[in-house]
């Protein structure tokens, strides 16, 4: 049909006629509920609602039974598929089916789509060519004149053949020298000649094809050998034995062990090493040897053994002639140095923590410290001068007045049998069993230290007066040990870290000495009171010099577990440290008079005579006063003499 | 106040560079960086301190990473500038520009143009470093021990995709030619049969050159082997060989290379199929040359031509290898240096070695060792091995046809004294009276023993080595180090002692039970001890006569004491040094430790190897009685 205004043919499409069926509303889903899941619908009885309102009945399905019996009776019943608005089987369309097939088929699913539709010629055949060119530009003369600067090149190469300046066939070869020639005729440069690779090793006898027997590996060393890793083995081959060079195979890492050598060749830095050929005994240090320093302890003389539980604690008398040795069981023996024979026994109902006998000439007792209590024992068979002046200092006849409230002084009654002891200190309660006990060296004061709270559980007791003090209201640390200064009016504490020294006449603290030891368990000074030995429970042991420096002028680290205890002969320049691997070792410690001179430290013997019993060794080593003797208390219940 | 510094401009930061930035600053590929290291190698251009292209470890690695740590491996910065002016880098640029070219050009099809790019390719040459890294021929020789292994290697490859034909030909040709010069320059030393293959040691210009050959078998490159790596080390050392070898056979007034003859190579001559030639083009092989040309004939000339004549004479016994030995010898006798004493002190000069003195000193090796013999090598030993080793020690060998061309002489000459054998014995049972007269004549040896009298300086007995007989063990004839274990040290007399210790023992707790005597005994033996002087001795002596023991029982009590307090002393000399080492510092400690383990170690491995060898021969006695 025409178009009025163009003039150009158009198509008319022809009119919607409003009938009935041309609204497809009609045809709905009577289900008007939408597009919900239909699963909110399923324990009620409808599925929905219609137009209306009113209730969609669910219809009645069959169980699976009758779906299959469906399916066998129905020849169409493939072609129902499951809707899910009418919770029902609706049979597809014809349109359906065929939209399925097509998919299944992989054809297009559109069934108007013509993909062979007939080609329509636009451009080829006669009258459809383009004749009019895209450009109106004249043909450029370069088009067929021939280039006058192509031709001035070309001449310029003709030229050169010409002149013999260009070869046109060159020979092959690259350069005119000679493959090899004399190339170390020249002078070599001036620089130093670079650092030549290092041969490998040369083969030994292991490697021969034939060694001797010896050579070859057992089957405990062949099968060590293939359990180790390649880069871990000592050697890269097994030695094997063949009777004859015929029979000798190729060997299969020969390329790989090549190639390796060129990877140490070229990615492996090379650095100049000194080797170093010197005997390593001439690393040992030059010193006086053991025999030259003797005498000293070396060998077990003789053991007492206590029954019960580790011994603890011991102490020598002065004289050098009595050990009084304390056990976890609460008993206290008094036994001879020489022939170990017991003399006495006490016996308390607490274990025993301290033993320290008193320093006095004038008198002969010793304190033993146990829970929350200082006892002050007589030793028997005193010649009777040295009884009474024990007594009469212990226990005079007109008692100081008691001015301490805190620790309280108790004799025993002269009714008590005499095994008693003579005189109790009861320290305040809850200070526990005292740590340590040490006295001043005149034998007036005895310092003990036991775990109190605030004041260190420090506590100086004076004898004479009856009277105990604690120095410190306050102090930082938790106190291990004490000691008295020898000769001066000085006071060394051991806190865990760090030892102090206090000035007791003007009360103030002198210096902090550095140990860098953990927890210090140990401590002695010597006579001369210028040196100092920290031992600690990491093993190390710190020799201080106090004239030197705050820091340790020596540490000594040899035992294997914590060191336990430490001390300075009196008389002869030996020290000696016990720990709990069990051994004890004794050192020569010469100190010189002078300044300048260093000290000279000498290990001298390792004394092993304790057993180890629950990891603890030997708690505590005392030296008799006058003899090079040595005596030791371990955690087995043994105490040992040690006799030069 | 002085400038303020800025973080990355000086320091570490500066003196390292990074791999991947080393190859963006040379624009090269990673490949070629590894091949120019390989390639230069060792340097010594520039500052003491850089010694070489490879990694390095700086000191603190986030230094010189700019703050990072992630694991790279590190240049020297001057050592990659330094490689920026490298020629062979040039010509690795250029090469891939031409390998674009010409990839295009195929890709094109333009053949003209391929062909013309191909003909020009470019190609480096490597002279410049050889000379760099060696700058004295001393050096080079010194060093040449790997490229000798390697060249060995590759002449047994069989050729595939990456290994071309041509590369192993030229390898076969250079080991050929290293062995036609040890042979002409008798500089072979020592030998060493191992399971690896055989180590040959060579004394060149002083240097002593160990190389390992593979034995005869086809080697095959396994997967984790990169080839490339090794091809890059394989063209430099050809290039250093064919140099090494130019100034080893000029210097001994040979022609390099030595002339191949084709017909008598593909006959599978070996080594046989060169022909050392003099510089003076006069060819050993063919005497009709030598013959003098009659000219202006001066006295020089005749006495040339006699010396040629004489040389000709021993060329031709010998093939063609033998090349005046005697020149050195008939050298003219020069002028002796006399020192001359002052005449104040006349003991004061010390006369220097002269060249003359030292030429008439015995040679330390025997070069001449198997020169009376004429070997026959049967055709299931190693010809390349035997015939190099014989004939390096003047001996004369000939070969199955089997095994190859250019034998001097059949099995059947009458010359041969020994036979090579590596068969186990079998006898033949219809046996001419020839070949039995034949066999009675000659010595069958086992391949071990060429070996063995190689090492040992000398011909050893035939016999251990005879034809089907179990060998005495091969051992190596590198020195070792002092102290390791010598399998050859017979059982010495303290173990004897040892032994017959054992025995007293038991002995002697029969006679402890027997009674007091002994008892008193020991005890003055003790007393002995512990003074320890002979009064003493002299004086516990009469005791002993006195309480009526014999002397003899007295001595051995003396000794047992003796002997306990040894060992007493042993344990304090131990617990001694343990105390000393306390005081030693860690460092020193450390050191002392790690020398004593070694020590100890040795002993341990030297210890077990005599334990075992003692087992073996308890074992072979008690076979043996039984």
């Amino acid at each position: 049909m025409v178009s009025d205004i163009t003039g150009q043919l158009k198509r008319v499409y022809p009119d919607i006629e409003p009938e009935y069926d041309s609204d497809s509303s009609t045809e709905d889903a009577p289900n008007r509920v939408g597009n919900v899941p239909m699963h909110w619908y399923d324990d009620l009885p409808h599925v929905g609602y219609d137009m209306n309102g009113k209730s969609i009945l669910r219809p009645a399905r069959g169980d699976e039974l009758d779906k299959f019996l469906q399916t066998v009776e129905d020849p169409s019943a493939w072609t129902k598929a499951f809707d899910k608005n009418t919770q029902m089987d609706k049979p597809l369309t014809p349109e359906e089916l065929d939209l399925i097939r097509r998919l299944q088929a992989g054809e297009n699913p559109d069934s108007s789509y013509d993909p062979y539709e007939p080609m329509v010629e636009w451009f080829t055949g006669k009258g459809k060519e383009e004749v009019m060119p895209l450009s109106a530009a004249p043909e450029p003369k370069r088009r067929w004149i021939a280039s006058k600067w192509e031709k001035q090149k070309i001449m310029k190469i003709v030229r050169a053949i010409r002149q013999g300046r260009i070869l046109p066939s060159k020979p092959k070869t690259a350069s005119d020298k000679p493959a090899f020639y004399a190339i170390w005729n020249e002078p070599s440069s001036a620089h130093p000649p670079a650092m030549p690779a290092p041969k490998p090793h040369l083969p030994t006898n292991a490697e021969s094809y034939n060694p001797p027997e010896e050579y070859i590996p057992t089957k405990e060393e062949r099968e060590q050998w293939e359990a180790t890793e390649r880069e871990d083995r000592e050697r890269d081959y097994l030695p094997q034995k063949y009777s004859a060079l015929r029979l000798v195979p190729a060997y299969d890492r020969f390329i790989q062990e090549r190639f390796n050598r060129q990877l140490d060749l070229y990615l492996a830095p090379r650095i100049q090493r000194k080797k170093l050929n010197i005997d390593p005994n001439s690393l040992l240090p030059k010193l006086p040897s053991p025999s030259s320093l003797k005498p000293f302890p070396n060998y077990k003389s003789l053991k007492f053994t206590h029954g019960k539980g580790r011994a603890r604690c011991l102490s020598v008398s002065p004289d050098g002639a009595w050990v009084a040795s304390g056990d976890e069981g609460g008993i206290v023996s008094l036994w001879e140095v020489n022939v170990g024979r017991e003399v006495k026994r006490w016996k308390f109902d607490s274990k025993i923590c301290a033993i320290e006998w008193s320093p006095r000439q004038d008198a002969s007792f010793f304190v033993v410290g146990m829970y929350d209590k200082i006892h002050f024992l007589i030793p028997p068979n005193l010649s009777s001068i040295l009884f009474t002046s024990t007594q009469s200092l212990l226990a005079p006849a007109t008692l100081p007045p008691s001015t301490q409230p805190t620790v309280k002084w108790m004799s025993a009654s002269s009714s008590s049998p005499e095994d008693e002891p003579i005189l109790t200190m009861i320290l305040p309660p809850g200070s526990g069993a005292p740590k340590q006990l040490t006295w001043h060296k005149k034998g007036d004061y005895l310092a003990s230290v036991s775990n109190s709270e605030n004041q260190g559980g420090v506590w100086i007791h004076h004898i004479q007066r009856r009277h105990s003090q604690a120095p410190f209201t306050k102090i930082k640390g938790d106190v291990q040990l004490v000691q008295f200064h020898p000769s001066k009016p000085q006071f060394f504490v051991a806190t865990q870290r760090y030892v102090r020294l206090y000035d007791l006449a003007e009360q103030k603290l002198l210096k902090t000495l550095l140990p860098g030891i953990k927890w210090i368990s140990s401590m002695d000074i010597h006579s001369s009171g210028d040196h100092l030995i920290v031992g600690g429970y990491d093993r190390k042991l710190c020799w201080f010099d106090l004239e030197l420096s705050e820091k340790p002028y020596k540490i000594l680290r040899y035992h294997s577990r914590a060191i336990r205890s430490l001390q300075f002969h009196p008389t002869y320049p030996l020290f000696a440290s016990s720990s709990d691997d069990g051994s004890i070792q004794i050192f020569h410690a010469r100190v010189y008079n002078d300044l300048m001179t260093d000290p000279l430290i000498v290990p001298l013997k390792i004394l092993r005579g304790h057993n180890i019993t629950d990891g603890l060794g030997v708690l505590q080593v005392k030296w008799v006063s006058r003899q090079p003797w040595l005596v030791s208390a371990g955690a087995d219940g043994g105490v040992i003499v040690w006799c030069s | 106040m002085g400038r303020i510094k800025q973080k990355g401009k000086a320091g570490a930061a500066k003196a390292y560079v990074t791999r991947s930035y080393a190859v963006k600053r040379l624009q090269c590929t990673l490949a070629d960086f590894r091949r120019l290291c390989i390639l230069k190698g060792e340097n010594s251009n520039h500052s003491q301190k850089t010694k070489g292209i490879f990694p390095r470890e700086p000191r603190h690695k986030k230094r010189a990473n700019k703050g990072s740590t992630a694991p790279t491996s590190f240049y020297y910065a001057k050592d990659i500038t330094y490689l920026a002016h490298e020629p062979v880098l040039k010509k690795l640029r250029e090469h891939k520009a031409f390998a674009k070219k010409i990839s295009r050009a195929i890709g094109r099809g333009e053949w003209s143009t391929a062909k013309n790019l191909d003909e020009n390719k470019p190609t480096y040459r490597l002279d410049h470093i050889i000379k760099e890294r060696y700058p004295t021929f001393i050096d080079a020789i010194r060093d040449i021990d790997d490229a000798l292994c390697m060249i060995y290697l590759f002449a047994s490859l069989p050729s595939d995709g990456r290994v071309s034909p041509s590369l192993i030909e030229n390898c076969t040709r250079l080991t050929a030619e290293w062995q036609l010069y040890v042979m002409h320059s008798r500089s072979l030393r020592k030998v060493f049969l191992s399971i690896k293959g055989v180590y040959y040691q060579a004394e060149v210009m002083d240097q002593t050159v160990t190389w390992l050959t593979p034995y005869q078998f086809t080697q095959n490159v396994p997967s984790d082997v990169d080839v490339r790596v090794m091809l890059t080390f394989l063209e430099l050392y050809q290039t250093l060989m064919g140099f090494v070898f130019f100034k080893l056979y000029t210097d001994s007034g040979l022609v390099y290379p030595p002339p191949l003859d084709q017909n008598k190579d593909d006959a599978a001559a070996g080594i046989g199929a060169f022909s050392l030639q003099e510089v003076d083009h006069k060819v050993i092989a063919k005497p009709e040359k030598a013959a003098p040309g009659t000219k202006s004939v001066s006295s020089k000339e005749v006495r040339q031509t006699i010396k040629s004549i004489g040389v000709n004479a021993s060329a031709n016994e010998d093939a063609d290898m033998d090349v005046p030995q005697e020149t050195t010898e008939s050298a003219e006798i020069d002028e002796e240096f006399v020192p001359q004493t002052s005449a104040s002190d006349p003991n004061a000069i010390s006369a220097l070695p002269t060249l003359q003195s030292i030429s008439s000193l015995p040679q330390a090796a025997p070069t001449k060792l198997f020169e009376p013999f004429t070997f026959f090598l049967s055709r299931e030993s190693s010809r390349p091995i035997f015939e190099f080793l014989v004939r390096s020690f003047g001996g004369r060998i000939g070969w199955p046809s089997s095994v190859g061309g250019g034998s001097p002489f059949a099995e059947s000459d009458d010359s041969i004294t020994h036979v090579i054998i590596d068969r186990p014995l079998v006898e033949k049972p219809n046996e001419s009276a020839e070949e039995r007269e034949r066999r009675l004549r000659r010595k069958y040896v086992q391949p071990q023993w060429i070996v063995d009298c190689i090492n040992a300086g000398k011909i050893l007995l035939e016999d251990l080595y005879a034809q089907g007989k179990t060998l005495p063990p091969h051992l190596s004839p590198f020195a070792a180090r002092a102290g390791a274990y010598d399998p050859m040290a017979g059982p010495t007399r303290e173990e004897l002692a040892a032994e017959d210790e054992g025995a007293e023992e038991s002995q002697e707790e029969v006679s402890d039970v027997e009674g007091e005597d002994t008892d008193k005994l020991t005890l003055a033996a003790a007393a002995v001890m512990a003074t320890d002087d002979p009064d003493s001795l002299r004086a516990a002596e009469l005791a002993a006569e006195a309480a009526g023991i014999e002397f003899g029982e007295f001595e051995k009590e003396v000794q047992k004491s003796h002997k306990k307090s040894k060992k007493k002393e042993v344990v304090n000399e131990a617990e001694g040094e343990d105390m000393n080492k306390m005081m030693m510092s860690k460092r020193k400690r450390k050191l002392y430790e790690r020398m004593k383990y070694g020590e100890r170690k040795r002993a341990a491995e030297n210890s077990i190897l005599e334990e075992k060898r003692q087992k073996i021969s308890k074992e072979k006695r008690r076979q043996a009685k039984g």
